[in-house]
This record gives C-alpha cells, structure tokens and sequence, in this order.
C-alpha cells in the first residue's frame, strides 16, 4: 500500500527554480523541434499538390483536360488506398488524432506511442497530398504532441512533465502553422490541458515563440483575411453577427455529425476497412469534377468566400454542404486528417452566405462583407475544436484588427454556448465519448475514471471454502486478524462474503449451518478488475467494511483478492493531491 | 528607348530580328553585343561598353535586338553566331536555355560587392538561371495625370479600377498579362496567392468583372502609346514601362507620377548563346558589367534597377538632368514595398489559355 505523499518540499528554493528552468527549455526545445517538422509537413503537402494536381495552379498549367481529368478521379482514389494500407500498421486500425492528445493529457496517461503518431502524420501527409477534403492543423497538433511526449520518454520526465511537453509540442504547432503565438499557447491551455498553471504556462509559451520566430522566418505565407481599413460595422450589424452565431453552431452541429454519423456508417459497409478510403476518394473525385472547390484544404475557396461578389448565392449553398458532405466522407471512411480547415472554409461560406443575404435585403454596400465571412468562420470553428477564446485569437493574430475581433466576439458569444449545449463541447469529446470517455466532468473525474482500481489489489485476506466446518472458519479469521472472510469454492468461484460475528453467531446457534457456505453472506458488491477508483468510491458510500472483493465475471466469477476501503480512499487522495499539485503547483 | 517596343512574350506576334551591323568585326579580337538600341543603347554605351573598352582596349560592336528568338534559333542551328553577348529578358532566356540555344552561366564568374559580399547574398533573388544572370530589372506601372484629379491622387493599384475617386478613361495594355494581376489584386488578395487564383476559373471571372467595370479603356499594344496618351490628355491613367514614363515625366516635362504599388517586376538578362566566337571574352565582359559600380552607373542613365543590393544604394543621380534617380527605379526600397514579381513559369504553361479566355472576353466587351 502506498503512503500518502508528503507535502513536496522542493515547491520552493533555487534547486527548484534550476528544474522549473530546464522545463521552460525543454519546452523551447521540443518547440524548435515541432516547429520545424510543422514547417516540413506544410511545404510537403503543397509540394504534393502541385505535383499530384491538387493545387488550381498545377491544374491550370497542364493543358491536357482529358488526362487532368483522369488524374482528379484517380490521385484521391489511389491516395486513399495507400492510407488504407498505412492505417493496417496502426495497432486501433485508425489515425490517431488531437482527440488522443486530449484523452492522454485528460487521464494523465501521457506517453503517446511515437509509432502510431509517425504513421498517422505520415497518412495525414498522403491524404493531404491526394486532395482529400480533409485539415491539416490536427495531424500537425498529433505530430507536435507526439514529439513532446517522446522528448519527456526520451528524458525520462514524469506524467506531469509528459503533459506539459504534450502541450508545448501542441503550442508550437499551432503557433507555426498560424503564424499566432498567442493562439498556439490559448489552445493548448483551452483544448489539451484545460486547466491553468504557472508550471505549464511558462514551457508551452516558450514552445509558441520559437514555433513563431521558425515560421516567420520560414514559412512565408499570406495572412488568411485582408479588411480594408475604413470598413467599420454599423452598429445594427452586431445583431446580425449575434445571429450568425447562433445559426453557425448549427452548421457545426450538422458539420460534426455528419462526420460520426459517416463514421458510423462505414462500419457497416461490407467492404474492407483498408478500402473505404479509396472508395471515398473516388466519389470525391467525381464530384470534383462538377465543383472542384471540394477539392483539397480549400485556401483558395476561403479567400474567395472573403470576396463580396465570388460567388452567387446559391452557389455558396451548393460548395458548403458538398464540403460538409465530401470533408464527412472523407473522415468517416478513413482518410487521416484534421477538422479545422475544413471547418473554416465551411463557415467561411456560411458567413458569406449570411453577408450576401443581408447584403441583398438591406441593399447596403458590402464594404463589411468580410466581417460576416469571419463572423461566420468562427462561429462554425469554435463549437468544432471547442476554443472560444483560440478561433478569436487567430482572428486577431492574422489580421491585427480589433473591429474585426470584436465582430468575432459577437458571433462566437452564442455558438459557443449553444453548440456546447447541443452537441457537446468539441468534436474531440464527442468522439472520444463515443470511445468510452466521458471528459464533460472535468479532468479530476476523468483521471479518476480511468485509474482501474485493481492497481491496489491484495491477497491480504481470508479465503474460506464453503465446505470448511464454521469452528475453523471462525479459527482461520481470528488468527489472520480479520474480521470478513472470502467464500472461494473448489473451481476459485466467489462465492460471498462472511463477517466474523455471523460465523461466530453460528457456531453458538444450536441449529446452526455446520460449514461456512451455510451462513449468511453479507451484501457487499463487487468490483470488477476494471472498476475505475471513481466508481469504487461510489460504491464505498453504501458499505461498511473492511474491503471489497475484486472478482472477474469475465472468467466465470473468478476471486482475484480484495481492495481494502482505506487503498481506495488513499488512492483517491493521491490522485486528488497530484491533479492540484500539477493544476496549482508552481514549480 | 526600344525596350518598350519588343514583343512582350505574346503568341500572336511574329518574331524579328534585325541585325544593323554586320557582325564581321568579332574575330579581331572586339566583342559583338545584340542589344535594345535606343535610349537603352545609349546608356550601355556610357556606363559599359565605353568603359570596357578604356579598361582592356576590348572594341565592342552593338547589333540591334527587337526581342524573340528566331533570329537566336536560326543562328545556333546554321552554326554561325554572330554575337557574343545577349541582352534578353529572362521569360525569352529561360525558353533559350530550354532549347540548348546559350552556354550555361555560374554566378562563380561574377565579382563580389566591394564590401565581399558574394554574389550569391548580393544580388535580388532568382537572379541566376541556368544560363542567364539578371543584371537590371524593369516595371511595367501605371501612371496617372497629375492634373486629372484635383485634391487627390491614386496612390494604390485598386485606384485603377475606382471610377468613383478617380474619374476618366484609362489606357491598358492589350494583353491579359498584368492587367489579371492588378484586377484581382484590387480586391485586396495577398501576393502570394495571386497566381494560385488566377488559375481559377472564379478568380478569372472575378478579375475581368473588375475590368468591365471600366467603362472607357483605350487599348495599347507599341510601348510609347500610354505617355503619349496621357501627354495629349486622352486618358487619366494609364499602364506602361516605367522607362517610359520617366522619358516623359523628365526629358519632355509631361505632368504625370508613377503608382509603384502593384508594379510587376521583370528581369533582364545578360546570355552568351551556342557557338558564341568569343566566350571567354564574353564572359570578361559579363563580370564587368555586372560589377556593383557598373550597374549603379547604369541606372543613373535609365531608370532600371540593378540586380544587386550593393549598387541600388549606390545610385545617384542622372548626368543630364541632375534628377535623383533612386526614386525612379523599381527596385529602391520605397518603390519595391510592395512589387508583383510576374510568375513567368505560369504563364509559360498557360499562356495559350489565358489568352483565348481574354480575347473571348474582349470580343464580347466590344460587341457592346
């Protein structure tokens, strides 16, 4: 049994500032390291655009439609089936992605597996390259937070340190591929840690910075929105961005289910798994064909979507729910890739939509439209990746405008809640609630949920065979000092649980049961080998006890030993003591 | 100055060389150089033939050059090359050096800035092909009348098309090259994108929307059309090279100013072609003339910019007219801010298509 752990006494003094320091470099360091493999994966999924004809600029210089076409139905088709053989090295037979980023920080398992995260960036980068109609900041989070893990396995760090790591990776992704810092360092703290300490801050700030400076110096690319300067919204549009809000958690909502709902669905499909990502490429293909804009991140349908007058009305209908419909496909049959891209070009649309709309009754001139655009974007964003406060600092960051941000902030007001309450906090807990966990509770619950009680089992205890006379029964318990003995027949069944007192009460009856099988049990429940401490502990408020018995009704009823009430409430305590040292601790 | 004159790269047109002299001269020992001939000439007389031939006792006969490759092509494949030299724009010599038609060029022939810098830091980036050394660079601008619009000026490329602000008839050239570029630059896309959505069928469409809003566009195809227009007062702005409109705004007093926001950037080449009779000598030549002081003496004659970081600061002002040339030129600081630099490997490829697309456009404006 382990002992409760002191009060840490290296919380303050200059041995702790020398470790909190090696932290923050640490953090810098797997920054540097994320951020140049961020930079790698970006210029290769371009690169792969062009070379395979994703990217309107390659297919505009190749003058032969018939081969152009060939290749739009093909390149998605094919790069579809080398994900599918790709995914078959992955133990879970899937790309892993943010969600389990999030599901290892939650539970403070850590430790993400380096070989599952190099094949999933890996499909991520085939399926980017093919033109499938999927993001690329999730694999680049997976990627980065794979990189901090093996940094802190590398040093042998802690799960506290593993975290932390897991998010500086997280931050400096972000951080490069948005050429936004502060969105880097909001996001890791809002979607992966979700809780706010000193500790953490400091290393996955450090890990921002350098991801920003490698960007700027590396990677040029044009900020994602342009306003002109005098364009201020009139003061009625603020409603009308209010509005888009709402509407936009909406979009979300049907964006996201579309995706498990697909999900669900190629499970069913009678074709092998390694397959479905080809099949979804081909029908992506051929829809290209009719609206290329599908096609792909779809940079150049969001800046369009930006522009008053790029598409018409219905137009901007049609491309949004095809790209609701081909990004559903393309994730729920197996392509590896992120959420967020795709959701920006999505609302993106929305938000035009919303604009020309407005600007077709109100027959005002469109010198805002690309407020409603961003309005838009963040309200279908936010709900999605369940940031707020990241999808408002991307604005911010990329455009430098505060009438902009402040717009945004309306929007995002009411998606966020109304999102949160309709369909849950992210697409991220969504799936992983479909996986079994439920993060809604809050990061204690969650650790505790996920810590099997078993960890604690003990033989420590008197096992009785329901034949052995009561007189021995009583002897055997005296002698081991315990008040409850465990009926245990011939083939190892539990059987129930006596106390001392009925054996003892049985032996003086006159009319007594002659073995301990006879007397009466009495009602303690059971915990299954993967009971979770959470649940114990909410069994131990009907019981008063010495322990429980752990029995595997997997393995017919099999007694694997007891758990003593005082481990589970200890290991309630531990638990409890780590989460508000890593949570509040400073160093 | 002749440089405006030339073919812009365009397929309808016929190519044509004409040679002014022969080039019998070359095997005495005198280089033979296939230049522009006017203005330009005269500038590369005084900033680097003369000085050349102080330097080494080397004579050098200029052969005139109206742009193409005909002329190029003929010579190499009849093994009979009169000239040493080339002055070519990179669009022509990056076609030359695709057909085996010029020696290849390292940048380990040219000179180091006076301050060591290597070349390779010193000059502006994609300086070097394969055969071909940028030493100057050109713009085609827009200019506008000073006198056209009282109490304001154009000052940003999205002017252009503001009928509103800036009202009057414009004269653009007749080619979709630039014109696409600053129609859906004027919607305020970033740089970098530019050509990612011109080869959008939307971005197409979205540009020439822009250019149908000009209700008066007078269209220009000799290069000394657009000063002269704006001389006469026929139009209020106008596209054109900005050697032009230098010629105009400083030797014959013309009341125009030059937007450099949204200029597009092209480079011109010094190649040796196949078969050249004096190559070593050529490229003697070619390290001379691409020195930081020969290039800043350059550009006090014309109005282009140097290839190299080191020779821009290093310009002053015109022999003549004593105006400070640094302000002319495309490439100083203030005037590159914001420079389109032409994506000549996409036009290379899509030249064909972009041109039926503009002249369907056209017929159906002129139809109206």
């Amino acid at each position: 049994m382990d002992a409760l752990p002191e009060c840490p006494a290296s919380g303050r003094g200059p041995l702790a500032v020398v470790r909190f320091l090696g932290l923050v470099l640490l953090g810098a360091t797997v920054g540097a390291v994320a951020a140049l493999f961020a930079v790698a994966f970006v210029s290769l999924v371009l690169a792969l655009n062009d070379l395979l004809m994703i990217s309107p600029r390659s297919r505009m210089m190749f003058d032969h439609a018939g081969l152009l076409l060939a290749a739009t139905i093909a390149v998605p088709t094919l790069g579809g089936l080398v994900v599918g053989v790709l995914h078959r090295a992955i133990p879970e037979r899937r790309p892993h992605a943010p969600a389990d980023v999030i599901a290892a920080v939650q539970t403070r398992r850590g430790r993400l597996p380096a070989r599952a995260g190099g094949l999933s960036a890996l499909s991520a980068l085939v399926s980017l390259g093919a033109g499938a109609s999927v993001g690329q900041y999730g694999p680049l989070v997976h990627l980065g937070a794979t990189l901090g893990s093996l940094g802190a396995r590398l040093l042998r760090l802690g799960r506290s340190d593993d975290n932390i790591t897991i998010a500086c990776g997280v931050a400096a992704a972000i951080a490069t591929a948005f050429n936004a810092p502060l969105a880097g360092i909001v996001f890791a703290h809002e979607v992966v840690l979700r809780h706010y300490a000193l500790r953490a801050f400091a290393p996955v700030a450090a890990a921002a910075l350098v991801g920003y400076v490698i960007a700027t110096n590396v990677l040029q690319r044009g900020a994602l929105f342009h306003v002109a300067d005098t364009a201020v919204p009139r003061p009625w549009e603020f409603v009308a961005f209010l509005a888009i809000g709402g509407l936009g958690a909406l979009v979300a909502g049907a964006y996201m289910h579309t995706i498990l709902g697909i999900t669900r669905l190629a499970g069913t499909l009678p074709i092998a798994a390694a397959l479905r990502p080809a099949l979804a490429g081909a029908l992506l293909g051929l829809t290209a064909l009719w609206v290329p804009d599908i096609l792909g991140m779809g940079q150049e349908t969001l800046r369009f979507a930006t522009i008053a007058g790029a598409f018409g009305s219905a137009e901007l209908l049609l491309v949004l729910v095809l790209k609701i419909a081909a990004t559903g496909l393309c994730l729920g049959m197996g392509f590896s890739g992120g959420v967020f891209s795709p959701a920006l070009v999505i609302g993106t649309l929305f938000g035009a939509l919303c604009g020309s709309l407005i600007g077709q009754l109100s027959g005002a001139p469109q010198e805002t439209f690309v407020f409603y655009a961003v309005c838009g974007m963040v309200a279908v964003t936010s709900p999605v990746i369940g940031a707020p406060l990241t999808s408002l600092l991307i604005v911010f960051e990329l455009t430098g405008s505060y009438a902009l941000t402040t717009a945004a902030l309306a929007s995002v007001t009411l998606a966020s809640p109304i999102a949160a309450q309709l369909f849950g906090r992210s697409l991220f807990d969504m799936q992983l609630e479909l996986r079994g966990l439920d993060l809604s509770a809050g990061r204690g619950r969650t650790v505790l949920r996920t810590t099997p009680v078993a960890e604690h089992l003990t033989d420590d205890c008197v096992t009785l065979d329901p034949q052995t006379p009561v007189a021995e029964g009583v002897t055997a318990l005296c002698r081991a000092r315990h008040g409850e003995g465990y009926l245990v027949d011939a083939q190892g069944r539990y059987r129930g649980c006596v106390s001392l007192a009925d054996l003892v009460a049985a032996r003086e009856a006159a009319a007594g049961p002659a073995c301990v099988g006879g007397v009466s049990t009495l009602a303690r429940p059971v915990l299954q080998p993967d009971t979770s401490l959470w649940d114990a502990m909410a069994m131990l408020q009907d019981v008063n006890g010495e322990a429980l018995p752990v029995v595997d009704v997997t393995a017919d009823d099999a007694f694997r030993g007891v758990v003593f009430e005082s481990s589970i409430a200890r290991a309630y305590l531990a638990r409890s003591d780590e989460l508000s040292r890593e949570e509040h601790g400073t160093g | 100055m002749a440089l405006g004159e030339r073919n812009r790269g365009l397929g309808s047109v016929v190519w044509l060389a004409l040679f002014a002299t022969a080039p019998s001269e070359a095997d005495d020992g005198g280089l033979t150089v296939l230049s522009w001939g006017g203005a330009y000439e005269r500038a590369q007389q005084a900033a680097l033939f003369t000085p050349y031939t102080d330097a080494t006792g080397t004579r050098i006969e200029v052969a005139q050059y109206d742009g193409g490759l005909e002329g190029v092509r003929r010579a190499v494949t009849e093994g009979e090359v009169p000239w040493d030299l080339i002055d070519m724009t990179r669009s022509e010599a990056m076609a030359a050096c695709a057909e085996g038609l010029l020696e290849p060029l390292s940048p380990a022939l040219l000179a180091p800035a006076p301050d060591g810098t290597p070349p390779e830091e010193d000059f502006l980036p994609d300086s070097f092909g394969r055969c071909a050394i940028t030493h100057s660079i050109f713009a085609t601008v827009v200019a506008y009348r000073r006198d056209a619009f009282p109490g304001t000026r154009p000052d940003s490329i999205g002017d252009l098309f503001d009928r509103q602000r800036f009202p009057g008839p414009r004269a653009l050239q007749r080619t979709p090259a630039v014109n696409l570029e600053w129609a859906l630059l004027s919607y305020r896309v970033p740089h970098e994108e530019l050509y990612d959505l011109l080869s959008t069928r939307r971005g197409l469409d979205l540009a020439l929307a822009r250019l149908d809003e000009l209700d008066e566009i007078r269209w220009w195809e000799a290069g000394d059309t657009p000063p002269q227009l704006l001389a006469e007062g026929e139009v209020v702005m106008a596209s054109g090279y900005n050697g032009r409109f230098f010629d105009a705004m400083v030797n014959r007093g013309v009341p125009i100013d030059i937007i450099w926001d949204g200029q597009v950037q092209e480079h011109e080449t010094w190649v040796i072609p196949h078969g050249a009779p004096n190559p070593e000598a050529a490229r003697d030549f070619l390290r001379f003339a691409t020195t930081t002081e020969r290039l800043a003496d350059l550009s006090r004659h014309i109005p282009y910019g140097p290839a190299r970081r080191s020779a821009a600061v290093r310009v002053t002002t015109h022999p003549d007219s004593g105006v400070d040339m640094r302000l002319h030129i495309p490439t100083h600081p203030l005037n590159a801010e914001r420079a389109l630099a032409k994506d000549e490997a996409w036009y290379a490829r899509t030249l064909e298509r972009i041109h039926d697309y503009f002249r369907a456009w056209l017929a159906k404006r002129e139809e109206q």
